[in-house]
């Protein structure tokens, strides 16, 4: 009870404190610092209700146990960061993405394909994961390329459907423009189409990167190598580590929030003339 | 909706035959419904368990399910496990404790592609065997660091692939071996058409280096509960009763288990067949844990190499209180 009490008691004070921050402006020394004392709180309660309810690591390890197991294992995490998201979702991310933009350009060039490939993309789409993996690793074998090619799969759709949809972004006011300057397709395409249709063409690659690390995780599931995220997620999960099941998943919340931040920064230089861009 | 449920139930203990107070017993199996647990549903369905007032229910358990985690969780009063995996959970802070031991052998074999040219151990290195993880591997590991082969690949070692639960990495040539067990696995290869001709077997029982398979583990906690304690020496005696009941009549226990099996994915050719092998396994043993069995899975594991499975010899991790009550 006095357990419980003291989180609460805590918990309330940081509110306070962040309510206070917040009441005196919105500086950006502000806005950065009350979402850290946020994360603090939140860090600091588990901990403290782990310890105080004495709940046992196979059930919730401690923040300060997931942090000794992250720091005692750094090249085994390593391998398998490398194994699974420079190798497995990297790769299919951006064979996946690459296929989905040049079917998205060749769609809106033909109508024939527009109703011929949307609909298999569609049909693609819908395929459950937990039936395509273990067919990928028959053909692909138990590497990384399996684990890619179920990523490709995953990233396909939505990056095809977002491009589709934004090489209709631009008005027929523009498009006259156009005409009326002689331009050729590709003039018309890169000077026109493709910035217009940015935004959408970023929505679908922002989407995309966490696709393909929840796809290059999941498909090591069903058959692997002994180095890989989703490997060891299961493995140790089997051995009850699961201060390191929890590590993994640091890393994985780790490289994938980086690698959406990367696309994002992308995003603001390639549409900075977006409305959505200028803050 | 509880009140609904609440009503229902009591409605039911006042008309129906369940007017004897029986106790709950919740059970989490290894894996999915089928022969190898065919001695609790034999048990289940003769009312055996009914005989000694208890009211079981059998959990089914599956490729993502670790038995120790929902015991933990306390969604199972005891568990079927793996001894390997029990130490190394009790070990990591789980203090799981073998109560009976159905299973006096194991198992386990490592099945190879004859063509793949391994005739004996010997022939490891450079090759590619595929092996079960998820808490299943250890035997495999100390097995191959008794022999001292590194895991890691190379000349030297075998490369380690984490085959999925089926046997397609052999069938493929993805692998030159896989594991298999005696009663399911090893049925799968032969029924995709390899013949036993094409096939070279390493029973871990053979090479010495079995470890005890499916055994009965509760928290040690709950021991320390006389209430606890007689539900179990019920729950064991019962269980064994069925045990015995399935070794002698494999077809019948087999129909029984495909009558439990809820997704109806087992067929009665296969699990019949299961059924015959599991009998083998569970011959010799009443139940009691078999001190130099447990002793033999101990320095199995400690032995091996770089990466222990544990790595110091377990206190208490097991007590025949449950069974020499239950079995006099």
């Amino acid at each position: 009870m006095m357990i419980l009490l003291g989180a609460i008691i805590f918990w309330l004070a940081m509110w306070a404190v962040n309510a206070w921050l917040a009441h005196r402006g919105s500086s950006r020394a502000i806005r950065i610092i009350v979402p850290i004392i946020f994360g603090i709180t939140v860090v600091a309660l588990w901990e403290w209700l782990v310890w105080g309810w004495d709940i046992n690591p196979v059930l919730l390890p401690a923040p300060s146990a997931i942090y000794a197991a992250f720091i005692g294992n750094i090249p085994t995490l390593w391998a398998d960061f490398l194994q699974t998201f420079v190798q497995g979702a990297l790769t299919g991310y951006i064979i996946g993405c690459g296929a989905a933009f040049l079917t998205a350009v060749a769609i809106d060039r033909s109508p024939f394909l527009q109703r011929g490939l949307l609909p298999i993309g569609n049909f693609v789409a819908a395929l459950p994961i937990v039936g395509i993996a273990p067919i990928m690793v028959m053909w692909f074998g138990f590497g990384w390329q399996s684990k890619a090619a179920v990523v490709v799969i995953m990233v396909y759709f939505p990056m095809l459907v977002n491009t589709v949809q934004g090489m209709k972004a631009t008005d027929p006011m523009q498009r006259d423009l156009m005409r009326t300057y002689a331009a050729s397709y590709p003039q018309r395409l890169m000077k026109l189409r493709l910035p217009a249709a940015a935004p959408f063409i970023f929505n679908g690659l922002k989407i995309s990167t966490t696709l393909a690390l929840i796809g290059a995780i999941v498909a090591e599931y069903f058959g692997s190598p002994i180095v890989g995220m989703g490997f060891r997620i299961q493995t140790e999960l089997g051995r009850l580590n699961l201060d390191m099941v929890w590590a993994e998943i640091v890393v994985a919340a780790i490289a994938g929030t980086a690698f959406y931040g990367l696309v994002t920064l992308l995003e603001r230089a390639a549409t900075f003339w977006h409305p959505s861009q200028r803050g | 909706m509880n009140k609904l449920l609440t009503g229902m139930v009591a409605g039911a203990m006042t008309f129906g035959t369940a007017a004897v107070a029986q106790d709950d017993v919740v059970i989490q199996l290894k894996w999915v419904t089928q022969a190898q647990f065919a001695g609790y549903y034999v048990a289940l369905e003769n009312g055996y368990y009914e005989e000694e007032g208890l009211n079981v229910e059998i959990k089914p358990g599956g490729p993502d399910i670790a038995p120790a985690q929902v015991i933990a969780g306390g969604g199972a009063d005891v568990i079927v496990d793996w001894m390997p995996s029990a130490l190394a959970a009790r070990e990591n802070g789980l203090p799981l404790v073998n109560i009976a031991q159905p299973f006096k052998s194991s198992g386990m074999m490592l099945t190879c592609r004859a063509d793949s040219g391994i005739t004996s151990p010997e022939d490891f290195p450079g090759k590619t065997l595929g092996v079960w993880f998820f808490g299943n591997e250890y035997p495999f590991l100390s097995w191959m660091s008794q022999l001292g082969i590194s895991t890691e690949g190379g000349d030297d070692g075998v490369t380690v692939l984490k085959q999925g639960f089926n046997v397609d990495p052999l069938l493929q040539g993805q692998a030159d071996c896989v594991s298999t067990m005696t009663y399911n696995e090893y049925w799968q290869v032969i029924d995709a058409g390899l013949s036993p001709d094409d096939l070279v077997v390493f029973k871990y029982e053979d090479q010495g280096v079995a470890t005890l398979e499916d055994g009965l583990y509760v928290l040690e906690d709950n021991l320390s509960d006389a209430a606890f304690v007689d539900k179990m020496v019920r729950f064991v005696r019962a269980s064994m009763k069925g045990w015995k009941w399935a070794e002698e009549n494999p077809e019948d226990a087999a129909m029984i288990v495909l009558e439990y099996d809820a997704t109806g994915a087992q067929t009665e050719e296969h699990q019949t067949r299961m059924m015959s092998e599991i009998a083998k396994l569970t011959a010799g043993s009443n139940g009691a844990l078999d001190e130099a069995d447990y002793q033999r899975t101990v320095d199995s594991l400690l032995s091996e190499g770089s990466d222990p499975v544990i790595t110091a010899a377990p206190e208490g991790a097991w007590t025949h209180m449950i069974t020499d009550q239950a079995l006099n």
